[in-house]
C-alpha cells in the first residue's frame, strides 16, 4: 500500500503553473499528520499543520453531550452550549462573536449525543488571540440572569423553528431513538421540553459548568496554518493554568440486548404525507463488526446503488430518496460513543400501506441476512467508504478533519487512529457482514416509526 | 469521595494559583491576515461552444466533475418544473445503461451521480475518486447528452416530486418564498412561478420532457469545471472524446425582470403559528456593478453574518429569533435583497421595529471606523474560508460565470471589499433599503400578527393583501 501524506499532497498542490500539475496521487491509505499531547490538567491538544490556506480552525470539545443532562432539566445540555457563547470575564458578552468576525472568521458550536463542540475557522494571525478567547471562556464564563433568559429566548425560537413550527418535528431524530432506548439517557427528548428550557436556573448552569466544562473532559484541536512549536506555547501559556477538575462520573447510559420488535405512530398535524422510519441498535464502536456495520450502510442506504434505494426508489416506487446512516441524523459513525442506532427514513404516499413498506424492506434485509455479499459489491462499498471519508478529510474549513481528529482523542485517546480507519474497513470480509447482519438486522432488534398525516396535502395531484 | 478526588486534581493542576484577579493573561494582539488567492486555472473553449475550466485544487485525491448546462426554470414557459421532471429522468438511464447501471458506475467511482434542476441552469455532476475523472467526465456526458429519458419511469419520478412539493408547502419558509416571488416579479414571471398550479406537474408527458431536453440542452449552453487533484493530460482527452460530437445547440436566454415597486404587504394565515416566517425585500444593485461591493459590506452589517446588527440586535438582545439573516439574490439580469426570520408570534411588531431602527441607523449615522473595518475584514476572510473546497471553488467560478462577471472578478473581490467606506456604506443603506418602498411577507397567526402591524408606523398605511399558497 502507498501512503500519500498531506505534506506530500501539499507539495503538489502548491505548483502554481497547470503545466505542471502533478498527477493524482496513487490511492492508497490515508495519513494525517499529527502532534498529540495532555497539559498537566489533563487537556488533551492535537495540532495538525497544512498550507491549504493561511486559516486555522480550532475545535474544542467537551465531554458532555445531550444524552447525560439532568432528568428534569431536558434541552440543558444545548441551552448551555448557547450560555458559553454569552460572555466571560475578560470577553464581555458580544466580544468573542464580534472578535472573530472581525478578524475575518466564523465559528458555530453544537451539541451532539457524546460531546458538545465549539469550533472557529479564521485567518492564521488571529489564532493567538482565539485560543486567548476560548481559554478564558472554560476558565471563567460569565453566566448571569441576564444571558441565561436571553438565551432561553432563543434556543425556545430554535425549537419552534426546528420542531414546533415544521411538518414531521421531532420525527426521526428524535423520536426514533427515544422508541428504540430504554435508558432514560438515551431515550429522553434532548432537544427539550420548552417548559424544562424555561426553567432552567443560574445555579442549575454554574453547576453544570463546574462538573464538565473542565479541562481534563476536553480536547482542543488546531488544524492548519501553524507553527507547531509556537502553537504549544500558546497553548500551554492560556489554557495551563485553568486546574483540573475531579474527573467526570459518566452514569450507565448503556443498553439492553432488545429482544421484540418496536412499533409506534404518531399523527403529525403538520404533514401532509406519511413517513417511515426504522432504526437497529449497531455494534460496538471499534469492534469489527461495528466496521461490517459501516459497509453494510454503504451497501443497504448510501447512495442511488444501494439495494434498500433500488427496492423502495427503483424497484417499487415507494420513495423517492432515503435518508439513513449510522448516527445518520445528527452526526456520522466515527463521532459518537455509547448505543446508537443506524437508521433510515422516508416520506411516501398513502397508497403504500406500512406492512407493505415493512415487507419490502424485510425482503432487502433477509437477503443480506441470508446471502454472502458479492466481493464485488463490497468492495464498491469500500471504495464509496474511502470517498466519504476523503470528502470529510478534505472537506470545508477543515471542520471534518478536526472533529475526526477531536472525537478519537475525547473518546479513545488516539488521533492517531484516524490513520487506521481505512484499514478497520479493509478487513471486512464478506463472512463478517453476514454475521453481524445476522445479529443485529434482526426483525427483534429494529423500531418502526411511522407519521400519520394530519394535513392536507397540497400542490395539486 | 468526591473531596478526595477534588484533592488529586488539584494536584495535578499547574502550580498556578486558581485564577486570581489578574493571573489571566492581556488579549494577544490579532496580525494581519495573509493575501489568499484562488488557484490558478485554465479555461478553453471546444469548437462547439462548451467551455471548460480546469482547478487544480486540494488535498485528497479527489476530483469534482461538473457540468452547468443553461436550461432550467427560466426555460420552461408556462411548464412550470417541466427542467425538474426532466432533470430527475436524466438519472433514470443513458447511452444504453440503465439507473442502476449509471448508479453502479458513479459509486464503483467513489461518486454520486448528481442531477438537479434550478432555476438558471442544470448541473449534472459527481465528486470522485481521482483516478476515475476521466470515466466520471464520461459518465456525466452521456447523461448530459445521451439520456433515456424512459417513458417507464416518468409516472414514478413525477409522483416524487409531486411529494416534495407537497412537504415543502407545508414548511412555512417555502409557503413565504413562493409568495415573495409572486409578489416582487408577478405570477407569470419563471422568478415567481416556483410551484406548478394543481394538476399540472402530474400532466406533463414523455414528449414534452424529450423536447425540453432537445430543445434546451447543447454545449453553447454549458460549461464543464473540472476541480481537484487529477491528471490534467488524461482529463483534456477524456473531455475532448466525451463532449466534441455535443451538438451546439441554442445560445442561453437572458430575461428581463423588472420588480413590482413596493411598499405592499402580503399575509398568509397560518393560525396558532408559535412563530410568524417574514420575508422582507428590497430592490438591489446587479452584480458587477459599482453599487455591487458596497451593498454587500452594507449587508454584512446589517443581517448578513453572525455579528450583524440585526442579529445582535433581535437575536442576541432580545431572543425574539434564532434565525435572523440578510443577503443578496443575484441572478444575470437582476438582484434582490432579502432578509428573513422566524420570530416568536408575540414579538413579530417588535422585530420589525428593531429591523426598522437597525437599517435607519445604517442611513443616518456613519459607520464608526473600526467597524467598518471589522466587517470588510470579515467579508475578506470569508472568501478564504468559503473557497476552501473544489466543490466550492467550482461554485464560486460557476457563479462568476453565470453572472457575467469578468474572469478576473475573483482576483477583485477582496481588494474591491477591503476599500469600500463608511461614506459608502451609508449611501448603499440609503438607496439600498428605502423603508417606504418595501415588500414584507408575513406568514403567521393573523389574529394575533396583523395588529402588532398596523401599530409598526412603517407598517400602518400600507396596502395588505391576505392571500393562500399554493
Amino acid at each position: 500500500m502507498r501512503k500519500w501524506s498531506l505534506a506530500l499532497a501539499l507539495a503538489a498542490a502548491a505548483v502554481p503553473a497547470l503545466a505542471h500539475a502533478q498527477p493524482a496521487a496513487p490511492a492508497g491509505a490515508l495519513h494525517v499528520d499529527t502532534q498529540y499531547f495532555t497539559l498537566p490538567n489533563g487537556l488533551r491538544v492535537v495540532l495538525t499543520k497544512d498550507s491549504i490556506a493561511p486559516t486555522v480552525t480550532v475545535g474544542v470539545y467537551y465531554g458532555i453531550g445531550f444524552r447525560v443532562e439532568p432528568r428534569d432539566r431536558t434541552g440543558f445540555a444545548h441551552l448551555f452550549e448557547h450560555l458559553m457563547f454569552q460572555g466571560s470575564k475578560h470577553a464581555p458578552k458580544g466580544v468573542f462573536d464580534t472578535t472573530i468576525t472581525n478578524s475575518g472568521g466564523v465559528n458555530n458550536g453544537s451539541t451532539r449525543f457524546d460531546f458538545t463542540n465549539y469550533y472557529e475557522i479564521l485567518p492564521s494571525g488571529a489564532l493567538e488571540r482565539m485560543l486567548w478567547l476560548e481559554a478564558d471562556r472554560m476558565a471563567n464564563p460569565v453566566i448571569d440572569d441576564v444571558v441565561l433568559k436571553n438565551q432561553q429566548g432563543v434556543v425556545g425560537n430554535e425549537i419552534k423553528v426546528n420542531v414546533l413550527n415544521q411538518p414531521y418535528s421531532t420525527w426521526p431524530w428524535i423520536d426514533l431513538p427515544m422508541l428504540a432506548n430504554t435508558n432514560w439517557y438515551n431515550s429522553h427528548n434532548f432537544y427539550g421540553d420548552l417548559k424544562e428550557v424555561e426553567a432552567a436556573t443560574v445555579p442549575d448552569a454554574q453547576s453544570f459548568s463546574k462538573q464538565f466544562y473542565r479541562p481534563n473532559n476536553a480536547v482542543l484541536v488546531i488544524a492548519g496554518d501553524l507553527d507547531y512549536a509556537a502553537t504549544r506555547a500558546m497553548v500551554e501559556k492560556y489554557f495551563g493554568p485553568i486546574p483540573a477538575a475531579a474527573p467526570v462520573a459518566q452514569p450507565d447510559i448503556s443498553e439492553p440486548r432488545q429482544t421484540e420488535e418496536k412499533f409506534r405512530s404518531r399523527v403529525d398535524a403538520l404533514a401532509p404525507k406519511p413517513g417511515y422510519a426504522a432504526g437497529y441498535h449497531v455494534p460496538a464502536r471499534g469492534t469489527p463488526e461495528w466496521y461490517a456495520m459501516g459497509l453494510i450502510d454503504q451497501i443497504l442506504v448510501q447512495g442511488d446503488d444501494s439495494r434498500l434505494f433500488r427496492k423502495l426508489v427503483t424497484d417499487t416506487g415507494i420513495a423517492g430518496e432515503i435518508d439513513g446512516g449510522i448516527n445518520g441524523d445528527l452526526g456520522n459513525m466515527f463521532n459518537y460513543r455509547g448505543p446508537m442506532l443506524w437508521s433510515f427514513s422516508f416520506t411516501h404516499d398513502p397508497t403504500h400501506s406500512t406492512a407493505q413498506i415493512t415487507q419490502a424492506v424485510d425482503e432487502v434485509i433477509e437477503e443480506l441476512r441470508s446471502k454472502p455479499v458479492s466481493a464485488a459489491e463490497l468492495e464498491r462499498a469500500r471504495t464509496k467508504m474511502r470517498s466519504a471519508l476523503y470528502g470529510t478529510i478534505d472537506g470545508g474549513g477543515r471542520v471534518g478533519l478536526v472533529d475526526l481528529l477531536a472525537v478519537y482523542a475525547l473518546f479513545d485517546n488516539d488521533p492517531a487512529a484516524v490513520n487506521r480507519i481505512e484499514a478497520g474497513f479493509a478487513q471486512v470480509t464478506p463472512a463478517l457482514i453476514q454475521k453481524t447482519a445476522q445479529e443485529y438486522l434482526r426483525k427483534t432488534n429494529r423500531s418502526v416509526y411511522v407519521i400519520a398525516p394530519g394535513a392536507q396535502a397540497k400542490g395539486g395531484k | 469521595m468526591k473531596r478526595a478526588l477534588l484533592a488529586f486534581a488539584v494536584l495535578l493542576a499547574a502550580p498556578v494559583p486558581a485564577l486570581a484577579q489578574d493571573s489571566f493573561p492581556p488579549a494577544p494582539p490579532i496580525a494581519d491576515p495573509k493575501p489568499f488567492t484562488l488557484p490558478a486555472t485554465e479555461t478553453y473553449t471546444l469548437p462547439n461552444g462548451l467551455q471548460v475550466t480546469l482547478i487544480p485544487y486540494g488535498i485528497a485525491p479527489k476530483t469534482v466533475v461538473s457540468l452547468r448546462v443553461r436550461a432550467g426554470a427560466v426555460n420552461e414557459g408556462d411548464a412550470v418544473w417541466l427542467s425538474e421532471v426532466t432533470g430527475a429522468l436524466m438519472k433514470e438511464g443513458a447511452a444504453g445503461k440503465t439507473a442502476a447501471d449509471l448508479a453502479a458506475a458513479a459509486a464503483g467511482m467513489g461518486g454520486q451521480l448528481d442531477v438537479s434542476a434550478g432555476m438558471q441552469t442544470t448541473g449534472i455532476g459527481t465528486n470522485v475518486l481521482s483516478e476515475y475523472a476521466p470515466a466520471a467526465i464520461q459518465l456525466v456526458s452521456d447523461v448530459a447528452i445521451r439520456p433515456t429519458l424512459p417513458a417507464s419511469e416518468l409516472a414514478r419520478v413525477k409522483a416524487n416530486l409531486g411529494r416534495q412539493l407537497s412537504v415543502a408547502l407545508s414548511q412555512p419558509g417555502t409557503v413565504a418564498d413562493v409568495a415573495l416571488g409572486r409578489t416582487v416579479y408577478g405570477a407569470n414571471h419563471p422568478y415567481g412561478r416556483l410551484i406548478p398550479g394543481a394538476g399540472q406537474l402530474q400532466g406533463y408527458t414523455i414528449a414534452q420532457v424529450r423536447a425540453f431536453h432537445d430543445g434546451q440542452f447543447g454545449a453553447k449552453r454549458a460549461h464543464l469545471y473540472v476541480a481537484g487533484r487529477f491528471d490534467a493530460v488524461a482529463v483534456k482527452a477524456a473531455i475532448d472524446k466525451a463532449f466534441a460530437g455535443w451538438a451546439a445547440g441554442p445560445a442561453p436566454v437572458m430575461l428581463e425582470s423588472p420588480h413590482k415597486p413596493g411598499p405592499q404587504i402580503v399575509l398568509i394565515d397560518r393560525p396558532g403559528a408559535p412563530q410568524t416566517t417574514l420575508r422582507l425585500a428590497f430592490d438591489a444593485s446587479r452584480a458587477g456593478t459599482d453599487a455591487d461591493i458596497p451593498q454587500r459590506v452594507t449587508n454584512a452589517l446589517l443581517g448578513g453574518a453572525f455579528s450583524s446588527r440585526i442579529t445582535v440586535n433581535i437575536r442576541e438582545d432580545k431572543g425574539y429569533t434564532y434565525s435572523p439573516y440578510s443577503d443578496i439574490d443575484f441572478s444575470p439580469e437582476q438582484a434582490l435583497w432579502g432578509f428573513q426570520a422566524d420570530v416568536t408570534t408575540e414579538h413579530t411588531g417588535d422585530s420589525l421595529k428593531e429591523v426598522f431602527k437597525e437599517i435607519r441607523r445604517m442611513q443616518t449615522e456613519p459607520v464608526p471606523a473600526e467597524e467598518a473595518k471589522g466587517i470588510r475584514t470579515y467579508l475578506a476572510g470569508l472568501f478564504a474560508i468559503s473557497n476552501s473546497t473544489s466543490a466550492a471553488v467550482t461554485g464560486t467560478l460557476a457563479t462568476r460565470d453565470l453572472l457575467g462577471l469578468p474572469a478576473d472578478w475573483t482576483e477583485r473581490y477582496v481588494p474591491a471589499v477591503l476599500a469600500v467606506t463608511p461614506e459608502q456604506m451609508m449611501a448603499s443603506a440609503r438607496a439600498g433599503y428605502p423603508i417606504g418602498k418595501l415588500i414584507l411577507v408575513v406568514v403567521g397567526d393573523l389574529k394575533t400578527v396583523v395588529p402588532q402591524l398596523k401599530a409598526q408606523p412603517e407598517l400602518a398605511n400600507v396596502p395588505m393583501t391576505t392571500v393562500t399558497v399554493p
